[in-house]
């Protein structure tokens, strides 16, 4: 086995839980935590335990086509700072003028973990117990999403080429989700200077809504069957938590630090002429700082595809949404039982 | 020691024999065994341990193996007849000795058959996507006013998986039949064009009970095989939307290796999978081959 994985956030809890005395825990290795961002050391945290180095961060972004907004008569600054029913209203204008949807997304999946995290929500109660039928996040969030399916203004792909397709090829008016959709994004080189980034609308009416939030980017693990783990983290700790030369010579592939101190390079202050000439990358060091920190627990892969399917069934079989998600919770409760 | 001719010949036999039965007990039957032992056990990988018939009683409260399995089991009830169907007619008139560019026709009809499922999958999602071909004749016939997503809707994402299996599977399974027809003796036909018979009484009476034996194979091969079905929904759908188009081999599939591993419950449903097939392979010999 390699003596170092590199895994996705939302994995991390699962793999450590299910694969016991694999990854070895790092709480007392010698590594800052405190250095990188709250919200991102608490995706490798299982049982108060830190297994895991933070590395890219997976901050939200709301990245828009200019030129499709001002067509609608909007700016990038109309969604900016806003909740997703003024959101909705502004997107249905956008739908109706351009005939565009103003997201895509492969199915519901990254889209819902997006505004989930928004507002600090989890599947999962403090004991660790599935909780989605009786979740007032989850229920706001659906019904959220739902009205923007009906909407029209967000479409979903059945595949990862057909998501990127649409949106490289302007059949949406922008992409909303972890900052690395932007190496995806500039693929189109044709469109530089016509995208804007900005910060994801929030939940309306609960608690811990904020307009921050973050999907996919991953963290650096140890396994135990590391012949020299000093070596091993005296590496990590001169790589990924502590040289801000690396984070500068990887940031044009949009691999963007969640190490606080790289954040402070000239690098990261630089202005991106593909988004209209806007620093992005101190930007999303700012949204990166302000994500709330979730309860992310080991069957949070088996709790989204629950939740995904009560809300497909609710969208194109006529499902009830209540119904659907005490079904939901049961699936989950189901495989957790095992 | 002397050994006779004939046991030297039935060693010579078994030293041919050997390599290829020793290498599948390695790997189909030993595995075959540990799944069974392990869909006795329960735990975190690597410290499984012992729990009886517990992943067994769980199944019958899961009700998403049951709706994979209706999944699976209308696949197989509507796919096989028509790829035993089409194959049938394709071969028997691809079999006319009048025809010309036979070659040209066969090879068009097995090639599906020899494209890679991803491959299949990538040109059947873009087909039916809704800026895809199927939705722009659609549109410009004026049948449609928008594209319509259908494979993001139940049952059209059905209904395509089950088309893409006909459209792989019908070249496939009409060799077989071009075979048999082809080991079925022309003068039988020639003689029974002597008594008049007309060519539809011929292929009632002479083709089908001639191919019989062919037939049993392709069904016995098209059931299993549809029983089994895995590829399809995982590269063109994902099992979606929701789980609409998820079977039960791909829901086995998500149990072991989707989230949580939960090898055991995987492995006790992989059994259930097995006696089915054999089950249902017994009882197409039982009523199709009469051999003595």
């Amino acid at each position: 086995m390699a003596d170092i994985i590199l895994l996705d956030d939302s994995m991390v809890a699962q793999e450590v839980v299910s694969y016991p005395d694999v990854f070895m825990d790092l709480t007392d290795s010698g590594i800052d935590f405190s250095e990188f961002s709250a919200g991102k050391v608490a995706c490798s945290t299982v049982d108060g335990k830190n297994y895991g180095v933070p590395f890219d961060s997976g901050a939200a972004i709301a990245a828009y086509r200019t030129d499709i907004l001002a067509e609608a008569g909007y700016t990038v600054d109309d969604f900016t700072d806003i909740t997703w029913s003024e959101w909705i209203e502004k997107a249905k204008v956008v739908k109706q003028k351009t005939g565009k949807a103003m997201l895509n997304g492969q199915g519901a999946y990254n889209q819902l973990t997006v505004m989930l995290t928004s507002c600090g929500g989890s599947y999962f109660d403090e004991d660790g117990k599935i909780q989605m039928a009786d979740n007032k996040k989850i229920k706001k969030i659906s019904e959220l999403y739902l009205e923007m399916l009906e909407a029209g203004v967000f479409q979903e792909e059945v595949g990862w080429d057909t998501y990127i397709g649409n949106m490289n090829n302007g059949n949406v008016a922008g992409a909303m989700n972890g900052c690395w959709i932007m190496s995806s994004i500039q693929a189109a080189e044709d469109q530089s200077g016509l995208w804007a980034i900005t910060n994801v609308p929030k939940v309306d009416g609960v608690s811990g809504a904020t307009n921050y939030s973050s999907q996919g980017g991953s963290t650096w693990t140890v396994t135990t069957a590391c012949k020299n783990p000093e070596l091993a983290i005296d590496f990590l700790n001169a790589t990924f938590a502590g040289s801000t030369e690396l984070y500068d010579n990887i940031l044009p592939s949009s691999a963007i630090a969640t190490w606080i101190p790289a954040g402070d390079s000239e690098v990261y202050k630089q202005p991106v002429e593909f988004f209209g000439g806007q620093e992005v990358y101190s930007m999303i060091v700012d949204f990166t700082a302000k994500v709330p920190s979730c309860r992310i627990g080991a069957y949070e892969a088996s709790a989204r595809t629950a939740w995904v399917t009560a809300l497909t069934n609710v969208a194109y079989s006529g499902g009830d949404l209540d119904e659907e998600l005490a079904a939901a919770e049961q699936t989950v409760a189901f495989e957790m039982e095992q | 020691m002397k050994l006779t001719m004939k046991k030297r010949e039935n060693l010579t036999g078994w030293a041919f024999l050997t390599p290829a039965v020793l290498l599948i007990i390695i790997m189909n039957f030993v595995p075959l065994f540990q799944a069974l032992i392990m869909s006795f056990e329960t735990g975190r990988t690597g410290k499984m341990t012992f729990t009886g018939l517990s992943n067994y009683t769980r199944i019958l409260e899961d009700s998403r193996a049951a709706d994979a399995l209706k999944v699976t089991l209308e696949y197989v009830v509507i796919t096989v007849p028509i790829i035993i169907g089409l194959a049938l007619i394709l071969a028997v008139l691809l079999n006319d000795p009048k025809l010309k560019l036979k070659g040209i026709y066969r090879t068009c009809i097995f090639v599906p058959a020899a494209v890679s499922m991803v491959a299949s999958a990538v040109i059947f999602r873009s087909l039916f996507a809704a800026d895809g071909f199927v939705n722009s004749v659609l549109i410009n016939l004026g049948i449609l006013d928008t594209g319509y997503n259908f494979l993001g809707h139940p049952t059209s994402a059905r209904i395509i998986l089950m088309v893409v299996r006909v459209w792989k599977m019908v070249g496939y399974q009409m060799i077989f039949f071009l075979a048999g027809l082809q080991s079925i003796d022309a003068g039988i036909y020639e003689a029974a064009k002597i008594d008049g018979a007309t060519s539809l009484q011929q292929f009632f009476h002479i083709t089908i009970p001639m191919l019989k034996p062919t037939m049993l194979f392709a069904l016995v091969m098209s059931v299993n095989a549809a029983i089994q079905v895995y590829d399809e929904s995982v590269n063109l759908t994902n099992g979606g939307p929701g789980n609409a188009t998820m079977p039960i081999a791909h829901y086995i599939y998500n149990m072991a290796f989707g989230g949580v591993p939960n090898f055991g419950y995987a492995c006790a449903l992989s059994m259930i999978i097995l006696v089915v097939v054999g089950i249902l392979t017994m009882l197409q010999m039982r009523v199709g081959d009469k051999r003595e």
